[in-house]
């Protein structure tokens, strides 16, 4: 068993409990911290290459240095940290932050001496009810003991809103306004939360910190790929049967993660596809099972890693039935903000539906490409690209049975699919006040 | 006009924030649970006097996130997350079993007010699949055969 | 101010140095090039980059850029739809999006022939459609307001209209409501959006989603002409453009004077033309045959003027509106001055000509960093763009002062003294505005009553006498047959003649009634609150003969000589109050004069100061050292003020009853703008409330010798403590000084 870093040592103690996790040394990396200059401890993140565990891959310390030290600016400075984990297929900041809170809150304490900020906002998604009741209480802990000093950690709760896990989304949603992405730049470091500079990473960003202080970037860099030092909370879903989250190298293969730590495809079916890091990434066909999930093999793969979330298809599941589930998730989960996304996930939506009620012709087909073309960079933030880059992938790698349903007038599933008739909750709108007329 | 707790409430919270405003989604979930679980207008009325905005504007904040009601619920609330982990194994088996069982779609609040039943996007409990939330609680996972006894519970809870 | 730094920017491979920071929008435009935009307005703060319509390829970038959020840096390189065929998908496929819900009810839309969607639909949009399903189909339309329609269905989702509600009037009555695909814009549980600046929304909407309920279905574009004028319902005087189709106003838009109104008008400015065709408009002379009036023939009206002019023998009083142009001013001053030595006038107000000596433009409060705000009356309903100019200057980080505090005033880099209230002996504005070395604005309660001043002034010479007992009083416009004062006034004169337009107020008070015009029917010039000379230009044909047209007849049977023409008469107002500026200089987009230097102020003098009329019970005031000033429409007559920030004495607080914005001849005529008017409210300085005991949002007493009112209380960071402020029409009988019971 390779060394953990991030939920180290929660299998075998309640790290909830402070007396537990100082036992395991926690907050040892944050006095370690503290005692060094920010500027060094920037230099630490830095040299163990830490990148960004949200969805982008962004390397932390750079970030970091992208906050201008406190001399140099003239307000306060920020870190928020981002627990808003609403990427379908991703559960693994939920984990974290019930089973090694104290870890996460000490990472962001460290991050906090970093640029020298007084305030930590940690904007925890709203369904998340039992996790804020835990990293509450952990943070009232840490005050009580006096582990906090100046800075003062607030746990702001979210309240249903994909978009708002987007970084310049929640900063606007935590100034209490809709949570729309803002233009960029300025970026965040620069110009952020009250339009000040703010540092936003993701839980298990922050949760790696303070592994890194402990054991210094030099050891830490012997973890995971050469490319991607560390290891990394993979979350397994779908159709394994073993699921769960399991911190690992980065790096490690999908077959090895589906096969050895997930026990293989659930009741022995054939694999069909991959979706290595969220719903929102293209996917994978099961000749890529040996791609190693770390951010630039998978990208050179032709996906993103994203938030480390492999979901498993088995072969009883419609890849157009799928294509439409993610797409209402998108078009629901649109901010309304700017056109080719609002519009365009709508129009999927209806093409996509068609084309699995079997009224689909092959113009409707060509078209779902195009609208994902058309959408594809020109949204305000990535949620266009997100869109489309999950449909779109499973057109192009999933032809034939897009085709078929086109070709025979219906899904050729004829009924049996494993996601048959699945419903969403923008299907329920009808029900709603604001209710879409029909025409 | 709201009752003089509720409003030390929302200030003590403003002021937990740099600027007051960020706590109105603290607000909007405190009137909430004043208002038997949804923002009727005077609750948003409330929270605009406590925030010190336009009670438009609470409402332009309100409708945006899903976990705000602008129409009434019942009691209990029962969700199903049908999104694509859930989905693939067997999320809308669990669906068909709460609407025979609760005897309503999803989207409707039964006519006692008991249960109000709906679909939820991803809960972030894709390993435990299927996930069912009630009231704020995660159920990892529930299975068709587990929603009798479930609704047992929530109708007699 | 530092030189800002100039960068090279190239587009489409020209080349043009612009100040870095610049908008690439007007980088672009810099460089003679195009760059669509739906979304993109700066006058509502910073970009959104929301509608993706101005995707341009930039050097260096991968994707496409929202054009609109980038700004000019040294060595950028952009290409746009013009010449970037991926930057000209880039914004085919937004308008492709962008039309795959609109309704495309062109025929039927207000907006069809002047809507921006409509035009770049047709340079960069697709021929077709390949949406094939059911559109989504909203309620439409919706009453935003009496005012405003809104269809949701044609809604492109800009977010033009929730940002000026948010952020330029800062009432946040428009939102946007529920989120993606079904987003709305709407207001709080479909009440009326009330505010002083609502319509602006119409205008800034680029496709036809909100339409004005007075202009729905009453004119095509190209059927229509446009007049470019000035409003004459403020001292502000915006610019406006009066749409109008064969020959009556049709809707009034605003035309962007950056110094003057930042291309913003108000509800009153932008909806009360509806007063010209108002059911009891004058059309003919009226004469009174009690005990009803009967119409005359213009010969006949004009005998009859002529016959009471002389049956005064120069006992005559001259009560002026300030709604007067310049020149018919000049007319009636010059035909009663000199052709009968009448040189009494009632003014609407004084003015202060010294102000010029500290004048700058309105858009300069935008800059300052203090903004001193005396007097009592709220910004917003006496002079209502002021009031934007203000909450800009605090968006853009100025502090709001109001109290005097001379200290931090003077330590300003920039400060900016605003007189909110009347002109009278005890505020010299001038004085304080130049003690403290920053401009200063008086807002006056009448459109003109400065150029009204001037015009008579520049009349004659003589000085006035009072005449004892007025033989004639003459009242030129409907407000100042409005004022109490003049009312009363002309209870004693033995005969009265009334330049109206509406019957209400002339009848039964005047023996003749001469129709009146309207700022829209009129050509002329007014000086608004800075100081600054405008053009009005007609846009109605008034329904009887302008006021200059019979004035100049009625001259010459006095031996006047008297032009009709604006631009005549305006010329002998000039060589002696403007410098001798030709009338064709007073251009369309008219220019602030920089400040006289103090001491060279030009104007009325001492000398040639008009008349001035005693009270109605003949207690002439002293003439000589004052400036003219008898308030117009102020119940309780003229009198020392409090000064603001002084404290009060004895039991009680002042009452400071104002004039609303939403009130007055015009506004009373036009039914939709009747929801506008004051809400039954008090207000008070949040000292007082708390002294009080009074709750904001309860319901209070408000009452002096005998009688009460019941209005709802609402704290008001502008009053000084010692005062309670309530809209005329809700102060019923009130007299100075109110107690307010909890
Ligand atoms: C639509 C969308 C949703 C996102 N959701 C999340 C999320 O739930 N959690 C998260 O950490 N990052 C999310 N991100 C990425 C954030 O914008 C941001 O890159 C990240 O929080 C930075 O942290 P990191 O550098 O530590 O990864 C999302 C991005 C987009 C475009
Ligand atoms: S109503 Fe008009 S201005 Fe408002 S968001 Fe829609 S299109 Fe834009
Ligand atoms: S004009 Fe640039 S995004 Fe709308």
């Amino acid at each position: 068993m390779a060394e953990l870093t991030v939920l180290k040592g929660a299998d075998e103690r309640d790290l909830t409990r402070l007396d537990e996790y100082r036992a395991v040394g926690g907050y040892d990396a944050l006095e370690r911290a503290r005692g060094m200059t920010p500027q060094a401890v920037i230099d630490e993140i830095n040299e163990a290459e830490l990148r960004g565990r949200g969805g982008a891959g962004f390397p932390m310390g750079r970030k970091l240095s992208l906050v201008p030290p406190a001399e140099r600016r003239a307000g306060p400075a920020y870190v928020v940290a981002n627990a808003d984990e609403s990427e379908p297929g991703a559960f693994k900041d939920r984990e974290i932050m019930r089973l090694v809170p104290h870890r996460f809150i000490e990472g962001c304490l460290i991050a906090a001496h970093a640029i020298q900020a007084k305030n930590v906002f940690i904007y925890i998604r709203g369904e998340y009810l039992a996790e804020y009741l835990v990293l509450e209480a952990a943070v009232e802990e840490a005050r009580l003991a006096e582990i906090l000093g100046d800075v003062d950690v607030f746990v702001h709760r979210g309240a249903g809103a994909y978009i708002c896990g987007e970084e310049s989304a929640m900063l606007e949603s935590l100034e209490g306004e809709r949570g729309q992405p803002r233009p960029r730049p300025p970026f965040p470091p620069v110009a952020g939360l009250y339009m000040q500079p703010t540092l936003v990473n993701n839980v298990q960003t922050i949760a790696s910190v303070p592994a890194i202080i402990e054991m210094g970037p030099e050891r830490y860099k012997e973890l995971g790929a050469e490319s991607a030092p560390g290891t990394v909370v993979y979350s397994l879903s779908g159709n394994v049967d073993r699921p769960g989250n399991f911190e690992l190298p980065l790096g490690t293969t999908l077959r090895e993660l589906i096969f050895e730590h997930g026990h293989g495809v659930a009741d022995g079916r054939a694999l069909k596809a991959i979706i290595p890091g969220g719903s929102s990434v293209p996917v994978f066909t099961p000749d890529q099972l040996d791609v190693p999930l770390d951010f630039d093999a998978v990208q050179a793969a032709g996906s993103y890693l994203g938030s480390a979330a492999i979901i498993v298809v088995d072969d009883r599941a419609c890849m157009v039935q799928l294509a439409l589930r993610a797409e209402k998730f998108y078009m629901h989960e649109s901010c309304g903000k700017c056109t080719p996304c609002r519009e365009g996930t709508r129009w999927l939506v209806q093409l996509l539906q068609k084309i699995e009620d079997g009224d689909g012709t092959q113009a409707d087909l060509d078209l779902v490409e195009t609208v994902c073309d058309r959408i594809e960079g020109k949204s305000l933030c990535a949620l266009g690209d997100f869109a489309v880059w999950c449909v779109g992938s499973y057109v192009r790698k999933f032809r034939d049975e897009f085709q078929r349903h086109v070709d025979e007038g219906g899904c050729p599933f004829g009924g049996t699919s494993s996601i048959e008739g699945v419903l969403a909750p923008s299907d329920q709108h009808a029900h709603t006040a604001m209710a879409e007329v029909p025409a | 006009m709201a009752a003089p707790d509720f409003v030390a409430e929302v200030h003590r919270l403003r002021a937990r924030y740099p600027q007051g405003r960020s706590a109105i989604m603290g607000a909007l979930r405190l009137a909430q649970e004043r208002h038997n679980g949804w923002l009727p207008p005077e609750a948003l009325q409330e929270v605009a006097d406590a925030m010190e905005v336009t009670p438009a504007q609470a409402a332009a904040v309100a409708s945006f996130y899903d976990m705000f009601n602008l129409q009434p619920v019942g009691r209990h609330i029962v969700e199903v997350c049908t999104n694509l982990s859930c989905a693939l194994v067997g999320a809308q088996q669990v669906v068909d079993a709460l609407e025979a069982e609760l005897g309503i779609p999803p989207g409707e609040t039964s006519d006692d007010d008991e249960v109000t039943f709906r679909l939820i996007e991803c809960a972030g409990g894709c390993g435990y699949a299927p996930v069912v939330v009630v009231d704020g609680r995660y159920r990892e996972p529930t299975k068709p055969e587990d929603v009798p006894a479930l609704v047992e519970e929530i109708r007699g809870g | 101010m530092s030189q800002p730094e100039l960068v090279k920017v190239t587009i489409d491979g020209v080349e043009v140095q612009v100040p870095k920071g610049l908008g690439l929008v007007e980088t672009a435009a810099a460089a003679g090039i195009e760059i669509p935009v739906f979304c993109y307005e700066p006058r509502l703060g910073s970009p959104i980059g929301a509608c993706r319509m101005c995707l341009v390829e930039v050097e260096g970038m991968g994707k496409l850029q929202a054009g609109c959020t980038m700004t000019a840096t040294d060595g950028l390189v952009v290409r746009t739809a013009a010449v970037s065929e991926r930057a000209a998908d880039g914004q085919e496929a937004t308008l492709e999006f962008i039309l795959v819900n609109h309704p495309l009810d062109c025929p039927v839309c207000d907006k069809g022939g002047e809507c921006p969607l409509q035009d770049l639909t047709f340079r960069w949009g697709p021929g077709n459609t390949r949406m094939r399903f059911p559109k989504r189909t909203l309620d439409k339309p919706i009453p935003v307001s009496p005012l405003i329609a809104l269809d949701r269905e044609r809604c492109i989702l800009c977010y033009r209209c929730t940002r000026f509600s948010e952020g330029v009037a800062e009432d946040g009555q428009l939102i946007a409501k529920n989120r993606g695909a079904l987003s709305v814009i709407a207001t709080f549980e479909d009440e009326p959006y009330r505010g002083k600046f609502s319509g602006n929304v119409i205008e800034l909407c680029p496709v036809g989603a909100l339409t004005s309920t007075t202009y729905r279905f009453d004119a095509r574009p190209w059927e229509i002409q446009n007049v470019p004028s000035v409003c004459g319902m403020c001292p502000v005087g915006c610019n406006i453009t009066a749409t109008t189709r064969e020959g009556r106003v049709k809707r009034i838009l605003s035309r962007n004077h950056p110094e003057v109104d930042g291309g913003w008008l108000c509800d009153k400015g932008r909806f009360a033309y509806g007063h010209l065709g108002a059911q009891d408009r004058i059309v003919d002379p009226l004469q009174r045959d009690r005990p009803r009036y009967r119409e005359l023939g213009w010969d006949e009206a004009l005998d009859e003027a002529e016959r009471m002019l002389r049956a005064a023998g120069g006992r005559i009083v001259t009560a002026l509106s300030g709604s007067e142009t310049v020149e018919m001013a000049y007319a009636l001053g010059k035909l009663l001055r000199q052709g009968l030595g009448a040189h009494s006038a009632v003014l609407p107000e004084g003015v202060s000509h010294s102000l010029d000596s500290v004048r700058a433009p309105l858009s300069s409060i935008a800059e300052a960093d203090i903004v001193l705000i005396l007097g009592d009356e709220p910004v917003a309903e006496r002079a209502p763009i002021v009031d934007l100019w203000v909450k800009l200057a605090r968006r853009n980080g100025a502090e709001i002062l109001y109290s005097l505090d001379e200290e931090r005033a003077r330590a300003a880099e920039r400060a900016v003294l605003i007189w909110s209230g009347d002109c009278d002996e005890d505020t010299d504005v001038t004085a304080l505005a130049q003690s403290l070395g920053c401009p200063g604005f008086h807002l006056p309660r009448t459109a003109n009553g400065r150029g009204v001043a001037d015009a008579w002034a520049a009349a004659a010479d003589a000085e006035a006498e009072n005449p004892e007992p007025i033989g004639l009083l003459v009242v030129s416009g409907d407000e100042a047959l409005a004022d109490p004062y003049v009312r009363a006034m002309a209870e004693q004169a033995e005969s009265v003649l009334a330049i109206a337009m509406f019957r209400r107020l002339a009848t039964p008070l005047a023996d003749l009634v001469l129709p009146g015009t309207s700022y829209l029917e009129r050509d002329g010039t007014y000086v608004n609150l800075e100081g600054r000379l405008q053009r009005l230009r007609r846009a109605a044909i008034p329904p009887a003969p302008d006021e200059l047209a019979w004035l100049a007849r009625l001259a010459e049977r006095f031996g006047v000589e008297l032009s009709p023409y604006p631009s005549q008469l305006f010329e002998e107002v000039s060589a002696i109050a403007y410098g001798g500026r030709p009338y064709g200089e007073v251009g369309e987009e008219a220019e602030l004069p920089s400040p006289v230097p103090a001491g060279q102020v030009q104007g009325p003098g001492p000398q040639n100061r008009p008349g001035e009329t005693g009270g109605p019970d003949g207690d002439a005031r002293d003439e000589g050292e004052q400036p003219p000033s008898v308030p117009a429409g102020q119940v309780q007559g003229p009198g020392p003020r409090t000064r603001p920030g002084e404290t009060v004495e004895g039991d009680g607080l002042r009452l400071v009853m104002y004039r609303p914005l939403f009130s007055g001849p015009a506004v009373e005529r036009v039914p939709e703008l009747q929801f506008q008017r004051p809400e039954p409210v008090v207000e008070l300085s949040a000292a007082d409330a708390e002294r009080l005991g009074v709750r904001a949002g309860s319901e209070v007493t408000v009452r002096s010798n005998g009688t009460s009112v019941q209005l709802r209380a609402r704290l008001a960071e502008d009053l000084t403590p010692g005062a309670a402020r309530i809209a005329q029409e809700h102060a019923g009988g009130l007299e100075q000084r109110v107690e307010i019971v909890p």
